[in-house]
């Protein structure tokens, strides 16, 4: 599966579209991690357990993406997205979403 | 004594009381908009819908205009408990899960059915936003409910029979 | 540019996982649950194994800026007679505790109602009530070796960190749960306990009587004629006392047990009160 974030495949033909396909999980933090952005902010530096959990899911999110497109038979995703935000205290949605479509 | 078990069944009875009710409107609200989205969708299916900032090179375009849907879904108390107890666990909080895909696929609808009221035939260049609607309540942590909007351009296509 | 067909295809449902909600429910409920009783069953633990090593002395270092101002000493027995004989009468008990740590004191608070409280770090408090509605030593007796046995027991300590742990706990699952819940639960813990220490203080009081006056006699009277005035009166001062002491019928029976266990005498001659010989009393 082809994954590209511009209108097309560099190099190859778009020859089929097929449609929007979307991935999405919702993730929270647990308690630990709370705890450790606490402190966190008061001596401030990267948060490492939220970049690792965000990563995480946004994978997840890439990966349901991309069953969606093995799903109704498309070889490519093209012009991908993300969208993140907020859904709920200390949850995030992460979103991907772009066209599938068949290139050679 | 008595005073102590009315307390109690006030303090765990009337949460309790509400998850049930949540559960149960919950899912049959779901339920039938699961029903509502699929039906249209099928229906929908044959408006090309594209991320693509541009139109297919085939398409002789008339005319454009910009397109919206949107839709604001309300969490009932069963999700809320949910992903409060997920809070505490972490991990997928698959109560929102549904909630999320209901708005996306009822905006993306909402987009394409206004799209065709104006009498355009495609979509691109699809974006979505999701935006969260605090309650006013509980200081302003809590959610209210969720917000996805769908735009796009809709192009009018001089001949919509397209390959 | 060469045209591309468009044809349209309806993905999967995969963005929403098949967890029924009901089970995810139970699932997490439970983890949670289970981690907070056994979260609450070590540090019970930890706390009963650690309390018995805190020295009385520094529980009394501690607690005593929270005593009321003391009247206690020798030599103020022309100020309050009551005080000084109660005092005097809860040393000679607690001479029958050999390894007691602490220094014990004894005050007097000015209230009608019948009360007795341990505070901690070795001071007793009685109400002029109960002093007032005591009609023999062995009554007084059985009060003070009760506040005694909670000495012994360290039970002021071991409900505060009880508390303290319980506390926190619940109130971690408070920002998620039903708000009303932490405090509840909180309190039937400490309901629970506080029977079972309860029992412990009796047992050990009178097991200080049955030493001092060599039989039981008279020490569950005083709770039989409380628990008749409250029937009777059920608003009135008695009830201080029973309202934090529940008094069943099953603490006497409990008490009755323990002296027929121990081969106690039930019955004996009851000393009467020091001061009611005095004349100057109201």
């Amino acid at each position: 599966m082809i994954l590209s974030n511009t209108e097309d495949v560099p190099g190859r033909t778009i020859r089929e579209f097929y449609g929007v396909v979307t991935g999405s999980t919702v993730r929270a933090k647990h308690i630990g991690r709370d705890l450790m952005a606490g402190l966190k902010n008061l001596v401030g530096g990267e948060l490492k357990g939220y970049t690792e959990l965000l990563q995480e899911a946004r994978q997840e999110a890439m990966d349901r993406m991309a069953e969606q497109a093995q799903a109704i038979g498309a070889n490519a995703v093209v012009n991908i997205r993300f969208s993140t935000s907020s859904v709920a205290q200390g949850a995030a949605e992460l979103f991907a979403y772009g066209t599938a479509v068949r290139v050679e | 004594m008595d005073q102590e078990l009315v307390r109690l069944a006030i303090n765990l009875g009337l949460p309790l009381l509400l998850l049930v009710l949540g559960y149960f409107t919950g899912t049959a609200f779901e339920h039938t908009h699961y029903r509502s989205i699929r039906l249209r969708e099928r229906r929908w299916r044959r408006m090309p819908t594209l991320s693509f900032p541009r139109p297919l090179p085939q398409w002789q375009v008339q005319d454009t205009a910009m397109v919206t849907g949107s839709v604001v879904i309300s969490l009932d108390y069963f999700k809320r408990f949910l992903a409060g107890l997920r809070g505490l666990v972490g991990g997928r909080v698959k109560s929102y899960e549904s909630l999320l895909d209901r708005a996306r696929r009822e905006a993306i609808l909402r987009m394409k059915e206004s799209a065709h009221t104006a009498g355009f035939h495609a979509v691109v260049n699809l974006r979505l936003e999701t935006s969260r609607l605090a309650s006013s309540g509980r200081k302003g942590k809590g959610t209210a409910g969720v917000e996805i909007l769908a735009f796009g351009t809709a192009l009018k296509i001089a001949d919509p029979a397209r390959p | 540019m060469s045209p591309v067909s468009f044809d349209p295809r309806l993905p999967p449902e995969n963005n929403v996982s098949p967890t029924h909600p009901l089970a995810e429910l139970a699932a997490l409920l439970g983890g949670i649950l289970l981690a907070a009783v056994l979260l609450t069953a070590g540090a019970t633990l930890a706390l009963d194994w650690l309390v018995p090593h805190l020295p009385a002395s520094l529980e009394q270092r501690v607690f005593s800026g929270l005593w009321p101002a003391p009247e206690a000493g020798a030599g103020s027995q022309q100020r309050d007679p009551e005080q000084a004989t109660a005092e005097a009468l809860m040393l000679r008990l607690a001479s029958h505790w050999p390894d007691n740590p602490y220094r014990l004191h004894l005050a007097v608070v000015e209230n009608d109602e019948v009360n007795a409280f341990a505070v901690p770090g070795g001071l007793v408090l009685v109400t002029r009530g109960l002093l007032k509605r005591v009609t023999s030593e062995n009554e007084l007796a059985f009060v003070l070796g009760h506040e005694l046995g909670h000495f012994h027991g360290r039970d002021q300590l071991r409900t505060l960190g009880r508390g303290l742990v319980v506390g926190l706990t619940l109130q971690a699952l408070a920002g998620t749960a039903a708000s009303g819940l932490p405090a509840l639960a909180t309190r039937m813990t400490e309901l629970r306990f506080a029977r079972a220490q309860e029992e412990e203080a009796d047992r050990f009081g009178l097991a200080l009587v049955e030493a001092e006056y060599g039989h039981v006699d008279g020490a569950t009277a005083f709770f039989r004629r409380l628990a008749e005035t409250r029937d009777q009166d059920p608003t009135g001062p008695g009830n201080a006392w029973l309202s934090t002491h529940p008094l069943g019928s099953a603490r006497i029976q409990a008490l009755e047990a323990q002296a027929r266990e121990q081969g106690w005498p039930e019955t004996g001659s009851l000393t009467p009160i020091a001061w009611r010989s005095a004349s100057a009393r109201h």
